[in-house]
C-alpha cells in the first residue's frame, strides 16, 4: 500500500537519506526503532507530505509523490499531497490538539471542514470514537483541561474520524509521563487488532515486540535492518542495532 | 460556554466595522462643477473659516459654548438669507482657509482674509466687506513706545501669515515673535514677554483694548481690505454676493453688525452710505466668567467625535492589518514584498506627516476626500501597520504543530489559517490590540490637523477664547480618561485570561 523508491532527503546541506527503499502491504503494522536523530520522524513525515524531499518517489494507495527540487511545490504537487494525507492518517508525539476547540469540536473540525460531511452524522461518529477511546464524557472540555494520556488518545480519534487506511504514529508516547504510557498503547493495539495499516516510530521495545509485523532499523538515515521482531530483538544481524538494543533495553 | 464565541462576535462586528468604513468612503464628495447652484440645491451655504481663531470675527458664544458668534458669523448670516439658504461653518485653520476652499471644503472662504496679489493668483474676492488697520498695542506704563517707528530692536508679536507680520518684517531691526493665535501675543505682552503687539484693528478691539494693563500706541497704520474668498471659475458666485454685500451696506445692515462688535470707525466710512443700530457685544472679561459646565455640551459633541473616529478607525486598522499580515506571511511574492513595504513605511513615518499628505498632499494628484474620510484613512491605515506586526507575533507564537496537524487531516493551508491559526493568533495579539485601541484614542486628536473638530480640537477652540486652558484641560483630560480606562481594564483581563489559559 505504501511504496518508497531510492529517497533522497537533504536538510541545508546534510544528506539524510541517501537512497531508502521500502515496501509496506495493507494491513501491515511496521514498527521503526532507531536512535533519536537517526530519522524515523523525517521519514513518517515525507510519507505525508509535511517534508519535501529531494530524490526518489513515495506511491501512497496508487498517488504518487515525487521528489521535490523546486522550492515551492507546485498545484499539482500540492494536491496529490493532500490526497495522500486524506487516505493517511497521523499522531504526533506533541498530540497538537487545537486549544480553542473543544474535544468534541476538534474531532469534527476535519470532516466537517475537509469532506464536507453532515454536522448531525459527523457528531454522532465522533461520539462513538470517543466510546470507544473511553472518555466521551470530556466531549465539551478543552485540551487543557485533559490529561496528557487522554489528548493522546483524542488525537487518535482526530485522526480517525477521517477514516483513514493507514495511520502514522510518530513516538506517540514519548511525552507522556509513565503512568498513562498504556492507555494510549492500548488504543494503538485494538486498531491494530481491527486491521488498520500502520506505521509507528517508538521506544517503547515491548510494543514493538508484541504488535510489529516487521521492525525497521534506522541509523543515520540508513535502514541498517530490517525484520521479524523475533528476529531482530533476539538476532540482530548487526552491531549497531545490537548496541542499540543493549543500550535501550538497560534503561 | 464557548471559548470560540468571542471570536465569531469579533469577526461579525469586525465584518460590520469593515462595510461601515466602506459606506463612508463612497460617500465622499466630489468637487461641484457650479457653487452657486450647488448652494442653491443643498440650502446651504457652506462658508470656511476658523472658530480656534477667535473673537470677534468667529468663537464660540461664552454664554453658550455650542453656538458660534462673532461679526463675521453675523454676516455669513446675512449673506446665507440674501441667497435664501442657510449658513454652515466649514471648520478649518485659518492658514488652510484657502486650500481648504480651492480643494471643496467650503463654498466660500471668510474669516479676515486680507486681499493681497498673492492670494488673488489663487483665489477670486469679493468686493471687501471691511477695511482694517493695523494697530500697536503696549503695556500701560509703556514710554519708550510711541508708534511703529521706535520698534527697532524690540520684541513685537503678531500673527502668523498676516499683513502686520509682512509690515514688521519689511521694517528691519525688528525682533518679530510669530504665534499662531491672537490671544498668546496679547498674554505675553501683558506679563513682560514682548515689548509691543502689532495686529489687526478688530483683534485689537477685542483683545487688548479691555485689558486694563494694555494700551494703544499711536494711530493705526497700514490700510487692507477683507474680502470673501470664491473658488476661479465661480465669477457668478462672486457677482451674486457683490451683490448682497452692496445691498447690506447700502441698508445699514453691515454698519449695524460692526457697530454691535464696536469694529465701526471712519475708514469703514469709504465703503458704508448709511448707519444702523447697535447692540453691544460680549467681552472677553465675560466669557472668563461663564460657569463651566455651559461648555459641557460642546465638549460631549466632541467627544462623541472622537468616539466615532477611533471606532471606524480602529475597524480599518484591524481588518486592514489582517490583510496585511496575511499578504505578508503566505501571500508570496511580490504580495508579502508590498506589505513588509507598506508596514515599515507607515511605522516608521510620523502620523502627522501622514495625514497631511493624504489631505493636503493628494489633492494634488486629483485625489480630494472629505475630512471625515481622510480621518479614518489616516488613522486606520497608520494603525494597520501595527495591527499587522501584533497578528504576525502572534500567529508565530502559534506552535509549528499546529498546522502540521491540520495539514495532516487533510486541511488545505487556507483552511488551517483560518479555523485554526488565526483564532489562536487573534487571542494572543488581543491585549496588544487592545492597547492600541487607547493609543488610537489618543493619537485621534491628530487629526484636529486635517479640519476635524474633535475633542481636542474643540478644546483649543473654546480655550482659545476664553482663556480658561487650565480648567477646560482638566475637564478634556479627564473625558479621555474616561474613555480609555475601560479600554485599559479591558486589556488587562485579555492578558490575565491570554496566561490563566498557557497551554
Ligand atoms: N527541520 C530540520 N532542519 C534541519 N535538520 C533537521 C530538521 N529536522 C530534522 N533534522 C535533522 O535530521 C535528522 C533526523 O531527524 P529526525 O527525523 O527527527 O530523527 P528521529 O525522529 O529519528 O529522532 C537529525 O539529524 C536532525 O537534526
Ligand atoms: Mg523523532
Amino acid at each position: 500500500m505504501i511504496t518508497v523508491r531510492g529517497l533522497h532527503k537533504y536538510y541545508e546541506g546534510h544528506h539524510l537519506f541517501k537512497g531508502i527503499d521500502l515496501d509496506i502491504k495493507k494491513g501491515e503494522v511496521v514498527v521503526f526503532i532507531g536512535p533519536s536523530g537517526s530519522g524515523k520522524s523525517t521519514f513518517l513525515r515525507c510519507i505525508n507530505g509535511l517534508e519535501y524531499f529531494q530524490q526518489g518517489e513515495i506511491v501512497v494507495n496508487g498517488i504518487e509523490l515525487h521528489s521535490i527540487n523546486r522550492l515551492r511545490p507546485d498545484r499539482k504537487d500540492l494536491e496529490n499531497i493532500r490526497k495522500v494525507r486524506l487516505k493517511v492518517g497521523m499522531v504526533f508525539q506533541q498530540f497538537n490538539l487545537f486549544p480553542h476547540m473543544t474535544v468534541l469540536e476538534n474531532i469534527i473540525e476535519a470532516p466537517l471542514q475537509v469532506l464536507g460531511a453532515d454536522r448531525t452524522v459527523t457528531i454522532e461518529q465522533a461520539r462513538s470514537l470517543l466510546r470507544r477511546i473511553n472518555i466521551e464524557r470530556k466531549a465539551e472540555s478543552y485540551p487543557e483541561e485533559l490529561s496528557g494520556g487522554e489528548q493522546q488518545r483524542v488525537a487518535i480519534a482526530r485522526a480517525l474520524a477521517m477514516k483513514p487506511e493507514a495511520m502514522l504514529f510518530d513516538e506517540p508516547t514519548s511525552s507522556l509521563d509513565p503512568e498513562m504510557v498504556g492507555e494510549v498503547l492500548s488504543v494503538i493495539k485494538d486498531l491494530v487488532n481491527e486491521g488498520m495499516t500502520t506505521l509507528i516510530a517508538t521506544h517503547e521495545m515491548g510494543f514493538a515486540r508484541e504488535v510489529a509485523d516487521r521492525v525497521v532499523v534506522f541509523d543515520s538515515g540508513d535502514i541498517i535492518e530490517t525484520g521479524p521482531p523475533g528476529e531482530i530483538f533476539t538476532h540482530p544481524k548487526t552491531e549497531r542495532t545490537r548496541v542499540f538494543l543493549s543500550r535501550v533495553l538497560k534503561r | 460556554m464557548n471559548k470560540s464565541g468571542w471570536m465569531k462576535n469579533f469577526l461579525r462586528v469586525l465584518s460590520l466595522c469593515i462595510g461601515l468604513s466602506a459606506l463612508l468612503f463612497w460617500v465622499a464628495p466630489s468637487r461641484p462643477a457650479n457653487t452657486l447652484e450647488k448652494i442653491q440645491k443643498s440650502g446651504y451655504l457652506l462658508w470656511g473659516s476658523d472658530a480656534e481663531g477667535g473673537a470677534p470675527y468667529i468663537f464660540p458664544d461664552p454664554k453658550d459654548p455650542s453656538k458660534l458668534i462673532g461679526f463675521e458669523v453675523d454676516l455669513a448670516d446675512e449673506i446665507a438669507r440674501e441667497l435664501g439658504v442657510r449658513p454652515k461653518q466649514a471648520q478649518n485653520a485659518w492658514d488652510s482657509l484657502v486650500p481648504a476652499l480651492m480643494r471643496g471644503d467650503s463654498d466660500i472662504a471668510m474669516n479676515g482674509i486680507e486681499i493681497t496679489p498673492q492670494r488673488q493668483k489663487e483665489v477670486l474676492f469679493s468686493e471687501p466687506y471691511y477695511i482694517y488697520t493695523e494697530q500697536l498695542v503696549v503695556r500701560k506704563d509703556e514710554e519708550a513706545i510711541q508708534g511703529v517707528d521706535d520698534l527697532k530692536g524690540k520684541k513685537v508679536g503678531t500673527l502668523s501669515g498676516t499683513v502686520a507680520q509682512d509690515i514688521l518684517m519689511n521694517m528691519g531691526g525688528v525682533d518679530v515673535k510669530i504665534y499662531a493665535g491672537q490671544v498668546e501675543p496679547y498674554e505675553d505682552l501683558a506679563i513682560g514677554r514682548l515689548d509691543a503687539v502689532l495686529l489687526d484693528l478688530p483683534i485689537a478691539a477685542y483683545y487688548a483694548k479691555p485689558n486694563p494693563k494694555l494700551k494703544y500706541a499711536g494711530p493705526p497704520v497700514g490700510e487692507g481690505f477683507y474680502g470673501i474668498a470664491i473658488r476661479k471659475g465661480d465669477e457668478d458666485l462672486k457677482k451674486r454676493i457683490d451683490e448682497i454685500l452692496d445691498k447690506l451696506m447700502r441698508t445699514g445692515r453691515l454698519k449695524a453688525i460692526y457697530e454691535k462688535w464696536d469694529l465701526w470707525n471712519e475708514q469703514q466710512e469709504k465703503l458704508f452710505l448709511k448707519a444702523g443700530g447697535t447692540e453691544g457685544y460680549v467681552s472677553l472679561e465675560e466669557s472668563k466668567k461663564a460657569p463651566v459646565y455651559t461648555f459641557f455640551p460642546t465638549l460631549l459633541k466632541g467627544a462623541g467625535i472622537t468616539i466615532f473616529i477611533s471606532f471606524v478607525s480602529m475597524a480599518l486598522a484591524v481588518s486592514l492589518g489582517l490583510v496585511l499580515t496575511l499578504m505578508r506571511l503566505y501571500g508570496g511574492q511580490p504580495l508579502s514584498g508590498i506589505a513588509t513595504g507598506y508596514i515599515e513605511i507607515y511605522r516608521g513615518t510620523p502620523l502627522l506627516i501622514q495625514l497631511y499628505i493624504l489631505y493636503y498632499g493628494l489633492p494634488n494628484i486629483g485625489i480630494s476626500m472629505n475630512p471625515l474620510t481622510a480621518a479614518f484613512l489616516g488613522l486606520g491605515m497608520n494603525y494597520a501597520a501595527y495591527e499587522a506586526e501584533l497578528y504576525r507575533a502572534g500567529i508565530s507564537a502559534v506552535p509549528k504543530g499546529q498546522m502540521e496537524a491540520a495539514l495532516s487531516l487533510g486541511m488545505t493551508r487556507g483552511t488551517a489559517v483560518k479555523r485554526v491559526i488565526l483564532p489562536q493568533a487573534f487571542r494572543i495579539a488581543l491585549p496588544g490590540v487592545t492597547n492600541d485601541f487607547i493609543a488610537l484614542f489618543k493619537d485621534s486628536s491628530l487629526v484636529s490637523v486635517i479640519a476635524m473638530v474633535e475633542l481636542t480640537k474643540t478644546y483649543s477652540i473654546l480655550a482659545a477664547s476664553t482663556l480658561r486652558f487650565f480648567e477646560l484641560g482638566l475637564i478634556v483630560a479627564l473625558l479621555y480618561f474616561a474613555m480609555s480606562y475601560p479600554l485599559s481594564l479591558l486589556a488587562r483581563r485579555l492578558e490575565d485570561r491570554l496566561k490563566r489559559s498557557k497551554r
